[in-house]
Parts: structure tokens; sequence; C-alpha cells
């Protein structure tokens, strides 16, 4: 368990990376990093939790699985992304505030 | 039997992105509409003999773990309707067939994603299919190019993966305790193994990422504006069935077979269910856009449900299913109507509309009905969810709670009054001349789910012996 403490420490130092690139930024592309960052934490922490309890097997096929799907989402969100950039022609989260009430 | 819920979708998605597209264009409609049919007639009458057990065989090439109660039941059905309704929609809105077809093959996946939540017992075989009706989402939303559409997507896209991280870190942090993703054997483990912060976290991060997934009051900032920004046939899909399975759907699976009802997640789910009852409804009152409102109204609506689960009775769950079901009925109804002012208006500016009862009588009307069972109004069919919500309350002594659910219903009536004032009766503008009936596409599904409201309403008795108690009761048969 002790193990898992110290792993979990990175894992959290990641997780408060993630959510301050998505809180701070403006620029969409760097808010998906962000999103990126704490996916990558959670996979860790699936890895981990294998490792700890020896379902290392258990552990792979869930992370293969979550690497495809993460990219399929990523994949749709830059799609996403293209499409606001070729309507205000930037990357700029101030000028899209269309949207309130 | 039932793999084949997900294998047909799966089938025909392939079929279409074959070769001989051109033919498969022209066809793309029918074949979603024989898939949906198939789904619902699945589920009224189980017995059909082509639905033999020979089907078995291709379920055994799936690696997950279906299994099929009543609760799954009143979903799979609900999940045809609605996305019956929502192709009808698009159908009538746009007629160019590409666009039909694209539409098609996304809604098809959608479908896959909602059985598959609906129907594994898996808690990781869940996020897979959760990720899947969210991906299908957020190109749906974005389907018109529109520039609203891509704002409100993106918003939806980044709250809908921190919902995600949040259920895989609980899913790691499960996985540790139990060894395994099973829902049976993380809720063994759950009730064997001493309390731990680990287990308390793992629990209330997961119902973290399930009040985001449906849009429960704090943090509700991506649904309003994805309900109104998105295509027409889109809302009605959004509001009808998505959010409510992989937000409200996952939330009573999860709390009923993993986590078990303990009075932390009982209260937990208490509070969180009457704040965005009352919250969801005050801001619905200011709202002066239609699909805003309607989106308002169905937080405050998804509200009575937690509340209704948030009971930890088995009159609560049957009445938290019960609500689930009429209001993706009444909501999917009302976006519907909202489509269909929105085509012939051109706006849903409440301000800018007015009197349109004299030119759309058919879907005033049917609007009418729904309201009045969103608000809660006998012998309509939320009148009787509603009622069952409160017993189930008062039942269990959260006396406070339950008076508030009932003062809250005066409020759904009173921005469901206003609306139709403000829509469809009053005086008619000078300029609306030739406004007219929206067509036989979006009057027939209308008129489906009107009678669907009514009927259950009136054979309510005969509902609740045969679908709704058994639902709240044996959820593990």
């Amino acid at each position: 368990m002790r193990l898992f403490w110290s792993y979990g420490l990175f894992i959290s130092i990641l997780c408060i990376i993630g959510f301050y690139c998505i809180l701070v930024t403006y620029n969409l592309i760097r808010a998906l990093v962000g999103l990126e960052i704490l996916i990558k934490a959670a996979t860790l922490l699936i890895i981990v939790a294998g490792y700890i309890t020896g379902h290392e097997a258990l552990a792979q096929s869930l992370v293969i699985t979550l690497i495809v799907i993460e990219a399929v989402v990523i994949t749709v969100a830059v799609g996403i992304v293209l499409g606001i950039r070729s309507h205000n022609n930037s990357l700029d989260a101030r000028k899209i505030r269309n949207l309130k009430g | 039997m039932y793999s084949s819920l997900i294998l047909l979708p799966f089938l025909s998605v392939i079929a279409l992105n074959l070769p001989f597209r051109n033919l498969m264009k022209k066809l793309a409609f029918v074949v979603c509409l024989l898939v949906l049919l198939v789904q619902i007639s699945l589920i009224v009458c189980p017995s059909i003999c082509i639905w033999s057990n020979d089907l078995d065989i291709f379920g055994s090439f799936l690696q997950f773990n279906f299994a099929v109660d009543n609760l799954s039941r009143v979903m799979l059905f609900c999940i045809g309707i609605v996305l019956l309704a929502a192709l009808f929609v698009q159908r009538y809105i746009i007629d160019d067939e590409e666009r039909i077809f694209n539409f098609v093959n996304v809604l098809l996946l959608i479908l896959i994603g909602m059985d598959g939540i609906v129907m594994v017992r898996d808690i990781f075989s869940l996020y897979i299919f959760l990720e899947i009706t969210a991906v299908g989402s957020f190109i749906l939303i974005g389907f018109n190019k529109d520039v609203d559409a891509f704002e409100a997507a993106f918003k939806y896209i980044i709250l809908s993966v921190v919902a995600t991280v949040l259920m895989l870190s609980s899913i790691a942090l499960l996985l540790i305790v139990s060894g395994s993703t099973s829902f049976s054997s993380i809720s063994d483990a759950l009730k064997t193994s001493p309390d731990s912060l680990l287990i308390s976290s793992a629990v209330a991060i997961f119902l973290c990422a399930c009040f985001i997934k449906a849009g429960l009051i704090p943090f509700h900032g991506w649904l309003a504006d994805t309900y109104s920004a998105a295509p027409a046939a889109v809302s009605v899909l959004l509001a009808g069935i998505v959010t409510k399975t992989v937000g409200a759907y996952t939330l009573i699976r999860i709390v009923n077979s993993v986590f078990g009802f303990e009075s932390s997640i009982n209260s937990l789910l208490l509070v969180i269910g009457i704040i965005s009852i009352v919250i969801g409804a005050l801001a619905a009152l200011g709202q002066r856009d239609f699909k805003r409102m309607l989106a308002y109204s169905s937080i405050s609506q998804v509200g009575y449900i937690i509340l209704g689960l948030g009971c930890g009775t088995t009159l609560g769950l049957a009445g938290a299913v019960f609500h689930l079901f009429n209001h993706s009925i009444f909501k999917t109804l009302l976006f519907v109507n909202s489509a269909a002012v929105e085509l012939e208006t051109g706006t849903t500016d409440m301000n800018g509309l007015s009197g349109l009862s004299k030119k759309m009588p058919f879907t005033a009307m049917t609007s009418v009905v729904a309201s009045l069972s969103a608000a809660g109004i006998p012998p309509l069919s939320g009148f009787w969810s509603k009622l069952i919500i409160i017993m189930a309350l008062w039942m269990s002594g959260f006396y406070v709670y339950a008076v508030i659910a009932i003062l809250a219903s005066v409020l759904t009536l009173a921005y469901f009054l206003s609306l139709q004032r403000m829509v469809f009766f009053g005086r008619l503008k000078e300029d609306s001349a030739n406004i007219k009936e929206a067509g036989l596409g979006l009057m027939f599904p209308a008129l489906i789910l009107a009678l669907i409201i009514v009927a259950v309403g009136l054979f309510f008795p005969f509902i609740i012996n045969t679908f709704i108690l058994p639902a709240g009761n044996i959820l593990g048969g």
C-alpha cells in the first residue's frame, strides 16, 4: 500500500497540472492538451491498481481499450476545434461567448 | 437474445458503409427505421418466434456480460421510441439524402452505445459504451456546422471528458478494493471490506461523474447551451434519452447494484436532487428561449428522478424509473413541438412568438398535453410518477423534501403556463400570415407521444402493476 501512496502522489500532481491547464488557458488546443494529461493520470492510476493487486493482465487490457477510446474522443474534439477555427479564424476561447443565460 | 440489440445496429452500420453506397444512401432511413422497430417490438412482445435462442450463436462472439431486467426493458423501450422520433424529425427537416445517411450512421452508433449502457453488468464496459454514446453526441451536436453548436459541443466535450476521468479514477480505486470490474464482485467486495478513505472517495468520485453526465445543478453548465444550440432533431435525442441514459440511468444502476443504499449516499442524492429541482425550475422561469426553458426544465425533472432514487426504498426506485420513462416521453414531445415552431417561424425566442395556436392547432394541443404531464396534472402520466416519488419520500420520513418537491411542482406549472401563454396563446402577430401547421412528418411522432402520455395516465393501474413496481422490485431478475 505504501507503493500506492507514492504513485498516488505523482498521479495527483498530474491531475493538478491537467486541471490547471484547462482552467487557465484561453487556447482551445491547450485545453485539449490538459484533458489528455488528465486522462493520462487516470491511465496511470489503473496500471498502478493492477500492479498492486496483481491483476496486471486485466489492467493491461483495460488500458489498451482506454487508449483507443481516448484517441477517438480527442480526434472528435479536435474536429470541433477546427470547426470553431474556420468560423472565428482564431483559437481564442474568449471569442466564443454567444451562449449564456 | 438481447445481444442482437447490439449486433443488429452494428451490422447495419457496416452494411450501410460497404460498397453500393449510392443504393445504401437511399435505403439508410428505412434501415434505421427497421432496426428501431425491431428493438421496440422485441421489448413489447419478447415472445415473437423469430427471436429464438439460435441468435445466441452471434452473442457468443461478444465478450460482454449482458443481462436484461425490468429496468433495462423500460429503458430499451424509451430508447427505441425517442430515437424513432428524432429520426422522423431529422427526415422532415432535412431532405438531403447525403445528410440523412450521415445522421443515420451516427444515430445507429448512439443506439449501440445506449443499448450497451442499459445491458452491461461490468463497470469498464459501462465506461466504453458511455464513451461511444458521448462521441456520437459530440458529432451530432455539431452536425449543422453552426458556430453556436460548435461552442456548445466544445463545452460538452470538456465536461464529459472530466466526468470520464473521474469515472476512470473511481474504476481504478474499485479495482484496488475488489480486484475485478464486474458489478457483482465489486458489490460483494464493498460489503465485506471495512470502510476506508479509498472506498468512500471512489464512491464519491463515481457519483460526481454521474452528476456531471446527467447535468445536475452544480455541474449543469453545459446542458442548457447544448440543448439550445444543437440542431432540432439532436435536441430531441439529447434531451429525450441520451443524458437520461448516461446520467440518470447509470446513477440508478450503480447505486442500486454496486454501491447499495447507505445513509450517506442517500442524503447526498436527496440534497443534489432537491437543489436541482428548485434551482432548475427557478432558472426555467427566467428564460426567454423556448429550447433553453425546456433544458432547465429537464434539469429540474432529473432532480425528481434523483430524489426518488435517494429514498432508498422500493417505492422510491419504482417512482424514479417511472418518472424517467415519463420524462423521456414528454420532453421528447416538447422538443418535437419546439422543432415544429422553429421550422415554421425561424426562431425559438419567445418574445418574437405569440398566438401560434391559431395557426398550428395540433402542435399547440400536443404541447399542452406534454406540459401538463410535466407539471403533474392528473390524469396524465407525469402526475402518477410524481405522486409515487412524493409518497415514497413521505413514507421514508423525509417530510421536508416531500413538501419542497410539491411546492416545486407548482413552479413547474408556472413556467410551462408562461411558455404556453407566450408561444401558443395570446394575439397573433401581424407579420405571421404565412405560418402554417408543421407537416405530417412532425405531426406523426407528436401524435404517438401524446397518445402514450394520455394512455399511460389513464391505464395507470394496469401499468403500475405490470411494469413499474416490478422494475423497482426485481432489479436482479
